[in-house]
């Protein structure tokens, strides 16, 4: 059912609190990197919850503040000639560079329109980062860096790649925000915590990370990388949390005989975030979830990637970060809004979801 | 290296057919009212899709350049004040999204693929990587309004669905990525020439990928 176990050899990541280790420092110190912004920019509007990267301007400029960033975040990727034979990249993310587009209609100024489609946002990116022609670029919205693992699981396993680049970003700006406030799903009561409250709480966040995958180097293992579509709802999941459930079904076999730790997917959707920690609190009992969005902001995209990098970080580290700019109640008891300690554990379950009700999950323990 | 067999096509060419005359021509494979909904590649591609009935257990792969180039051109216009419902069907990949949702139809593995000139090759590589029994690859696009005018968005609105087995039992045809030298040089197939070549059901050996050959023969 499972592609067979993959090693990370390599994965590193940016948030609005600077690289994994940086974050890892924050979330287990409780920092918020969210702030509230007006959601249209430098055109104003209402304050909602996001963290911005030091170097990215929430209004799109030319040049692109994000694309140093990612040249920042490239140089710390090992090994050469990505993108040329048998070593593919895969892209992953939810919005490329559609803020340009908003920035052209603005503006005018026709120099943003090169970066407004995905293929083009990727190829300035390729371009800046000295790739070669193999870069896939995939778009499922919040499950998008999940799925690129599990594509470049399988161009490994098949032969056709001795290594392979997992490469994700996504950069808030109006157009994403804008929209995100539209559905009257971000948090209006900021400040305010992530908690079981009646309103839903989500802040944005940017976000950039890779990960190199091997068939057998690195201290890490990707193995039981899961998926499910419930094609539903545009935005809304099943009531009877048949998705989380359907998507988790094969994880608990993969992970007998180990104490897990989960990493949600955790947005701060009210109706998706009961069904989530409800279905995973079944799948694995008392195995304590935290999610990092309520600091990090949703990095969409980019967050299966980023949050594995900070996990990965944690596991290193030996202390995992609680569930950060939130507070009690918790959906179920198994919400740990503490950090703890990571001795008596042996993986992390990390999970993301996306509109269309679409689920992915994956189980990560040392090698 | 893998191969699968094809065992159904289906194509809609609706080229620059009016958006209008597309939604009158198709309504009737939709249920009432519902092409009023959906957007331009939402409706050309499903009437694509819907032959094949996608199944839980399918794979499915999913190619599109440009996606919902007008609810994203109307999103961009409807600032200060976006359109929620504008925002998720603006969203790659909305077009197979609108069509399962309204089927109330799960699958398990769905790979949203979009890129320029080799966005094919890519997506038919995804698709033989799949161990599902059946992948259906698709994929489309839709004219664009003024994102067309800037050179941003297709010229054309068209939509293809392939069913690939990895049996060989009623096969068209068979579609595969063979290996080839790595100093070969690079040929280029952009989503609206594999469309007329499927459409056509024309043979294909082109190396489009470092060492990788793609082959379509039909029978």
């Amino acid at each position: 059912m499972f592609a067979p176990p993959i090693h990370v050899a390599a994965c590193g990541a940016f948030t609005a609190h600077g690289d994994e280790l940086a974050t890892l420092d924050a979330l287990l110190g409780g920092r918020v990197a969210l702030q509230a912004r007006p959601v249209l920019g430098t055109a104003g509007g209402d304050l909602v919850p996001i963290a911005l990267i030091n170097g990215h301007d929430y209004d799109e400029t030319l040049s692109a503040g994000w694309l140093d960033i990612l040249q920042k975040l490239a140089s710390r990727i090992p090994g050469e000639g990505w993108g040329g034979p048998r070593k593919p990249v895969f892209v992953t993310g939810s919005n490329y560079g559609v803020g340009h587009l908003l920035a052209y209609r603005r503006h005018g100024d026709s120099a943003h329109l090169d970066l407004g489609t995905p293929h083009g946002c990727v190829a300035r990116v390729a371009a800046a980062l000295g790739w070669g022609p193999d870069v896939t670029t995939i778009s499922h919205a919040c499950v998008s860096a999940h799925i690129g693992l599990l594509q470049a699981t399988r161009m490994l396993h098949a032969g056709l790649a001795d290594e392979a680049l997992v490469f994700s970003f996504d950069f808030i700006t109006a157009f994403v925000a804008g929209g995100f406030h539209s559905l009257k799903i971000l948090n209006a009561d900021f400040p305010e915590p992530y908690r079981d409250r009646p309103t839903g709480s989500i802040g944005l966040g940017d976000g950039a990370a890779f990960a190199v995958l091997t068939r057998d180097r690195g201290d890490v293992v990707l193995e039981g990388q899961a998926l499910h579509n419930e094609m539903h709802h545009f935005t809304a999941n099943r009531a009877d949390g048949a998705g989380f459930a359907d998507c988790l079904a094969g994880l608990p076999a993969v992970a007998a005989g180990r104490r897990v730790w989960i990493k949600g997917h955790g947005t701060g959707t009210l109706e998706a975030g009961r069904l989530e920690a409800q279905a995973l609190a079944k799948a694995f009992p008392g195995a304590p979830l935290v999610s990092w969005k309520g600091s990090l902001g949703h990095t969409l995209g980019s967050c299966g990637l980023v949050e594995l990098a900070v996990a990965l970080a944690a596991m290193r580290r030996g202390r995992a970060p609680g569930t950060v700019g939130s507070a009690a109640p918790g959906f179920t008891p198994e919400v740990a809004f503490d950090g703890f300690d990571l001795a008596g554990f042996d993986a992390v379950v990390c999970t993301a979801n996306a509109f269309g009700g679409a689920h992915a999950a994956f189980l990560a323990r040392h090698a | 290296m893998p191969e699968r067999w094809i065992t159904a096509l289906h194509t809609d060419d609706a080229g620059a057919e009016d958006a209008a005359a597309t939604r009158e021509r198709l309504r009737d494979r939709f249920p009432r009212n519902a092409t009023r909904r959906m957007t331009r590649l939402g409706i050309v591609l499903g009437s694509v899709l819907q032959p094949l009935e996608p199944g839980e257990r399918d794979a499915l792969v999913y190619a599109s350049t440009h996606a919902e180039t007008h609810a994203l051109e109307d999103y961009l216009d409807s600032f200060p004040t976006p359109s929620p419902t504008l925002f998720q069907t603006s969203i790659h990949p909305s077009a197979v999204q609108q069509n399962l949702i309204q089927r109330q139809q799960p699958v398990r593995e769905f790979l949203p693929l979009t890129g320029g000139a080799d966005l094919p090759a890519l997506a038919v590589t995804a698709a033989l990587l799949s161990p599902a029994t059946r992948v259906i690859l698709c994929g489309g696009e839709e004219r664009g309004g003024w994102l067309l005018d800037a050179g941003h968005a297709s010229d054309r609105t068209f939509a293809f669905a392939l069913a690939l087995s990895d049996e060989p039992t009623g096969a068209i045809g068979k579609i595969s990525i063979q290996p080839t030298d790595l100093a070969a040089d690079a040929g280029s197939l952009p989503l609206p020439a594999f469309f007329d070549l499927l459409r056509e059901r024309r043979a294909c050996d082109l190396t489009l990928r470092p060492g990788r050959r793609l082959v379509i023969s039909w029978t």
